[in-house]
């Protein structure tokens, strides 16, 4: 189960979260939103990704969440109120609103979040050259997922170099931004400078050669991931559908 | 050839006319801006395409200009090799055999060739090991390693290395020589900047000195580090050559200047059984 979900076409799972996503804000129940982070959670421990996926939820969604919440909460007005100071209201009208939007934040965002942990960057961008994007496109993301560990890398060596020279990196809020002129400065400064040896690289392996490109790394779309988005575009118009008709009545 | 690069007002390097012989190793030494990295920039073509400035002459391959060739393309026929092992690596791969594919992928090459070719190419560099590895956490050594496997298994026929070892300890640097050896047997033409001279006197089949821009002395490694007007151009003697010079300044007749450790030897066992 868990690699038939992993090998689907990158293209497909994207459908998949975003109908799944964006439904939830149209369905007129609350309950739905939850119902399918409760499937995005199941689906990340059927792939064995489900504590890496709580703990990815929680750092980065949670805090947006009850924010949006308590925000809606308290400043959406309402008729039935149940507590008031100021401007800030609860009311029955309320608690609906803000349940309804958390819900459905919550089901796009944790359904884009486990696309994201169940699909490497480099199936997302060999699915995009399928789809057309220029050599230099791929390149361009790909390398740049790579920089980000390496540049980390790189600032501590820097931010160590500097300690040893007297700089003081670490304590108060204000000793830490003092820091970032000599740490940044040489990181970006030698990013730059490096560009130009990354493009003689680049030329030394034949980049901008005008002839097609091959790819070893292939992603292929099969007939079983064409049939998946089929259904799931229908079942999508149809929740659209029936919450036109549900208005209209 | 001569340029002179954008930002500067005098000529990097002067009126330099230098042939290299097909399957010859061709060692270019120098002081530090002698215009050695400059000379590599040229023949590979990134001079004046890539770094800008005035240049004069032109360089031949074959009798072709390589003006006329794509700056991509010519990656077929030179393979370019620099110091700094940290930026040889495309960035946009997470193997190394993936690595070592890439310049073969931007070439079109079918890509059952790109695995025969790859599996070949890690084999002879001897780093099969690292196949899955990411390029990003291999040592400096192991990342030019893999720098040399990446423009070999292009399999172009012309080598320009740059200092490959400057920045490597010294099993790196013996590690990189054996590569070189192994090019060289595989009938490549090389283009060597290097700064270790007894090496050089080891495998080099031409020594080509320059001194602040321009040609001064041109030979087959006895020839020149034999010759006592190379310590004029401030460049260093291999161990064996500047020891034998010595003696034969103070006054023992030698009757040639050793600058291997092989013929050093020889010439130390003669003497001893004389």
């Amino acid at each position: 189960m868990a690699s038939r979900i992993r090998a689907l076409y990158p293209g497909t799972k994207l459908i998949i979260a975003l109908a799944i996503g964006i439904s939830a804000f149209i369905v007129p129940t609350y309950w739905f939103g939850f119902a399918a982070f409760g499937l995005a959670v199941i689906v990340a421990f059927v792939c064995g990704e489900g504590k890496a996926y709580l703990k990815l939820v929680r750092n980065s969604l949670l805090i947006l969440l009850i924010f949006m919440f308590v925000m809606r909460l308290l400043f959406s007005g309402g008729k039935t109120i149940y507590w008031q100071w100021g401007y800030m209201i609860i009311s029955a009208e309320s608690i609906a609103v803000s349940l309804a939007f958390v819900s459905g934040v919550l089901a796009l965002g944790s359904f884009l979040l486990l696309f994201f942990m169940l699909t490497p960057v480099k199936d997302i961008t060999a699915a995009l050259s399928n789809a057309g994007l220029p050599p230099s496109g791929t390149y361009v993301v790909l390398s740049a997922i790579q920089m980000i560990p390496e540049m980390r890398k790189q600032s501590a060596t820097i931010m160590d170099a500097q300690k040893t020279r007297g700089v003081e990196t670490e304590g108060k809020l204000f000793t830490r931004i003092k820091a970032f002129v000599p740490t940044l400065g040489p990181l970006i400064l030698s990013s730059i400078a490096s560009t130009e040896e990354r493009v003689i690289t680049l030329e030394s392996r034949g980049f901008t050669a005008p002839v097609p490109k091959t790819r070893l790394y292939v992603v292929t779309k099969r007939r079983v991931d064409t049939t998946i988005e089929i259904i799931v575009i229908v079942a999508f118009v149809a929740v659209i559908a029936g919450r036109i008709a549900l208005s209209l009545l | 050839m001569s340029f002179t690069y954008a930002t500067a007002k005098d000529s990097s390097v002067r009126d330099i006319d230098l042939t290299i012989e097909q399957g010859e190793l061709c060692a270019l030494v120098g002081a530090n801006g002698s215009g050695k990295t400059t000379v590599c920039n040229i023949i590979r073509g990134f001079i004046p395409r890539f770094h800008t400035g005035e240049m004069s002459g032109q360089v031949l391959i074959n009798g072709e200009d390589i003006k006329e060739t794509n700056l991509g393309l010519l990656a077929l026929q030179i393979g370019f090799v620099f110091q700094n092992p940290f930026v040889q690596i495309s960035g946009s791969k997470d193997t190394v055999f993936e690595e070592v594919a890439f310049g073969l992928e931007n070439l079109g090459v079918d890509v059952d060739i790109i695995r025969s070719r790859v599996e070949e190419t890690l084999e002879l560099i001897g780093i099969q090991h690292l196949r899955d590895s990411n390029p990003f956490d291999l040592s400096g050594g192991q990342k030019q390693r893999v720098a040399f496997a990446s423009i070999l298994a292009m399999d172009p026929p012309i080598f320009v290395i740059d200092e490959p070892t400057s920045q490597l300890d010294p099993q790196g640097t013996e590690d990189i020589f054996e590569i070189i050896k192994l090019l060289k047997n595989n009938g490549k033409t090389i283009l060597l900047v290097e700064h270790k001279m007894e090496l050089i006197a080891e495998y080099a089949d031409h020594v080509v000195v320059l001194d602040d821009g321009a040609l001064v002395m041109s030979g087959t490694t006895s020839e020149v580090f034999g010759s006592p007007e190379l310590a004029t151009h401030r460049v260093a003697y291999p161990q064996y050559a500047e020891a034998a010079l010595g003696v034969r300044e103070s006054g023992v007749p030698l009757a040639r200047i050793a600058v291997t450790r092989e013929e050093a030897l020889a010439d130390l066992t003669e003497a001893m059984h004389s």
